[in-house]
């Protein structure tokens, strides 16, 4: 499959726009205006920076994804509909007993799933241990890839992973944030203002990059940049609106965790329902370094 | 295998590892929060973390251990300086709560050795342990009381003192093994037998150990240097939670606010020491029920 066009890659993000309304229509819960913010980032994430053998969720050499956010699991689940991981008829069992699909993502179901998100604040933290293990003990050259939301940056635990990361120069970790400036009963601290988060991370030995998170091009430019950058971890603050595209909930406040009123009249307004398929590109051939010890331990006696 | 210190490294002897394998250890500073997630992200890379700190501190992770857990990841924390018994730095450094804590994460293992061959026996005894491994350990040296090829299964317990005709078993761990060994050996004097369980696996408990004891002592007195929620004595009384007539059953544990004092005198003040055992013991067996 060949690498789809910026406007492709434009309409694969309103499809996953579209799939996390569906999914958050059914299921009468959920929330599609968070997952509606971090279409682009996900869609250009995917087809043209991350690398992993879907096959073989154990590859070494696979790069990692943290959806740090993990309420925006419909965006998540969205993503494996368009990679073929999950058809579409199982979308609408979202949060559903019984189904892989539940509200926040866990690995217990999902093999693709790293590790359980939803207490915000974890995913960067929990990111860094395994940038850890990449750079220190695996030296496999994968990166792991973060998704936060900006409300999220209020917790302590964020800044303790910054400075960790920062310290540890983990040039194979990258945090996108998803800046859309809403949190759950309202604007965020810093609202719009991403030099203030870029000030801070700087502050922790960070590069930083920011961008419109909805213009394809300036994402993937941005995501090139982090890959580029050595010696530093790199966060992508992307500046994105919460319900982008459907203009009865774009950036507006109080909608938070809540389904659209109108799904049909927002799919409509998106283009309506597609099955536009995505491919991830392929890890590069890893070599393993073992550092092995042995000894024996003497008991007290 | 890994190991992760939160700027503890002297004081929890987790030196010793980095000094071995500088490779495999991660200095994550005063930060427990980021160090259980940095475990959390190295055990998702297939590692075998082991985390450590003082037990009153890693209680500021619980999230993170909660989140854990809904991963199903494998990990092992080791909390040092648990309990009453650290003495003089008083209550801000005393983890009183961890037992509680640990115990109530899903699938998790809580471990409470009380000496040198039984704690480096649990630690290796933790690698093999799928889900959430605690071990909690005590600040001072004590005496060895187990020879180097003891073992000590998950879900086990070591009758360390017992005779036909003991009436009553004391169900101690960590630091208060040694207290009920020593109230024991002072009860002889009197004529009271005295059986001594060191229930080192807290979760999962001993139940047949703890039955056997009923049947025949009738009585259990349950010593912990921890708050009485939570801790050892709940996880002792969980073995009588199957509609079986419940012994006569007392609970010693931290009650008060500590301050400062030496060890000994934290131990009397708590109530958990060799002569409160002894006392509570005398007050059963002399004054009250047991036949």
């Amino acid at each position: 499959m060949p690498q789809p066009s910026d406007a492709e890659l434009a309409r694969i993000a309103q499809q996953l726009r579209v799939d996390s309304i569906r999914m958050t229509a059914a299921a009468g819960s959920g929330h599609p205006t968070s997952s509606m913010s971090a279409a682009e980032l996900m869609a250009v994430l995917l087809t043209r920076h991350l690398r992993h053998d879907l096959a073989r969720p154990e590859h070494p050499g696979n790069d990692r994804f943290i959806l740090s956010k993990g309420h925006a699991s419909p965006l998540l689940y969205a993503a494996y509909k368009a990679l073929g991981l999950v058809e579409d008829d199982e979308l609408r069992t979202f949060r559903m007993l019984g189904s892989r699909l539940e509200g926040h993502p866990t690995p217990r179901t999902l093999p693709w799933v790293e590790v359980a998100t939803g207490s915000l604040g974890q995913g960067l933290p929990v990111g860094v241990g395994m940038a850890l293990a990449g750079k220190r003990l695996e030296r496999s050259g994968f990166r792991v890839w973060v998704l936060c939301g900006d409300s999220e940056l209020a917790e302590g635990s964020v800044w303790e992973a910054a400075e960790h990361a920062g310290h540890e120069q983990l040039d194979n970790l990258i945090a996108i944030v998803d800046v859309n400036r809403l949190g759950q009963r309202g604007p965020t601290r810093h609202g719009h203002d991403l030099a203030a988060y870029a000030r801070r991370l700087k502050a922790f030995g960070w590069h930083t990059v920011e961008c419109d998170g909805h213009d394809v091009h300036a994402v993937d430019q941005a995501f090139a940049e982090a890959r580029s950058t050595l010696g530093r971890p790199t966060a992508v603050l992307a500046r994105t609106l919460k319900g982008k595209g459907v203009a009865d909930v774009e950036d507006r406040e109080g909608l938070h965790g809540k389904p659209l009123k109108h799904p049909e009249e927002a799919i409509e307004e998106l283009g309506g329902v597609s099955d536009l398929r995505i491919e991830i590109q392929q890890p590069p051939a890893a070599r393993m370094l073992h550092a092995v010890r042995s000894g024996h331990l003497e008991l007290p006696r | 295998m890994v190991a992760l210190d939160g700027e503890v490294s002297d004081s929890t002897k987790a030196e010793l590892f980095a000094k071995e394998h500088p490779e495999r250890f991660f200095e994550c500073y005063i930060a427990e929060q980021q160090m259980v997630a940095a475990a959390v992200g190295l055990a998702a890379r297939g590692f075998t973390p082991y985390a450590s700190s003082f037990a009153a501190f890693l209680t500021r992770a619980h999230d993170f251990l909660r989140m854990a857990a809904v991963s199903g990841a494998d990990l092992n924390l080791v909390g040092s300086h648990a309990g009453v018994s650290i003495g003089q730095d008083g209550p801000s450094q005393m983890g009183l709560e961890d037992l509680a804590l640990f115990r109530a994460l899903h699938d998790s293992t809580v471990l409470y050795p009380c000496d040198a061959n039984q704690t480096s026996r649990l630690v290796a005894t933790l690698a093999e342990r799928p889900g959430i491994g605690y071990l909690r350990t005590t600040r001072a040296a004590t005496p060895v009381l187990y020879g180097p090829d003891e073992s000590f299964p998950v879900g086990g317990s070591k009758v360390v003192r017992s005779s036909d005709a003991d009436r009553v078993a004391l169900v101690a761990a960590g630091v208060t093994v040694h207290e009920a060994l020593a109230a024991a050996e002072q009860l002889t004097t009197i004529g009271i037998a005295c059986r001594v369980i060191d229930l080192y696996s807290v979760k999962p408990v001993d139940t047949a150990t703890l039955q056997e004891a009923a049947e025949q002592t009738g009585c259990l007195i349950t010593v912990e240097d921890h708050r009485p929620e939570g801790g050892l004595g709940d996880a002792v009384l969980e073995a009588f939670a199957d509609g079986r007539p419940v012994p006569r059953f007392v609970r010693l544990a931290v009650r008060h606010m500590p301050g400062s004092a030496t060890p000994g005198e934290q131990l009397r003040s708590a109530g958990i020491d060799a002569a409160a055992i002894a006392a509570a013991v005398r007050l059963l067996v002399e004054h009250a029920v047991v036949p």
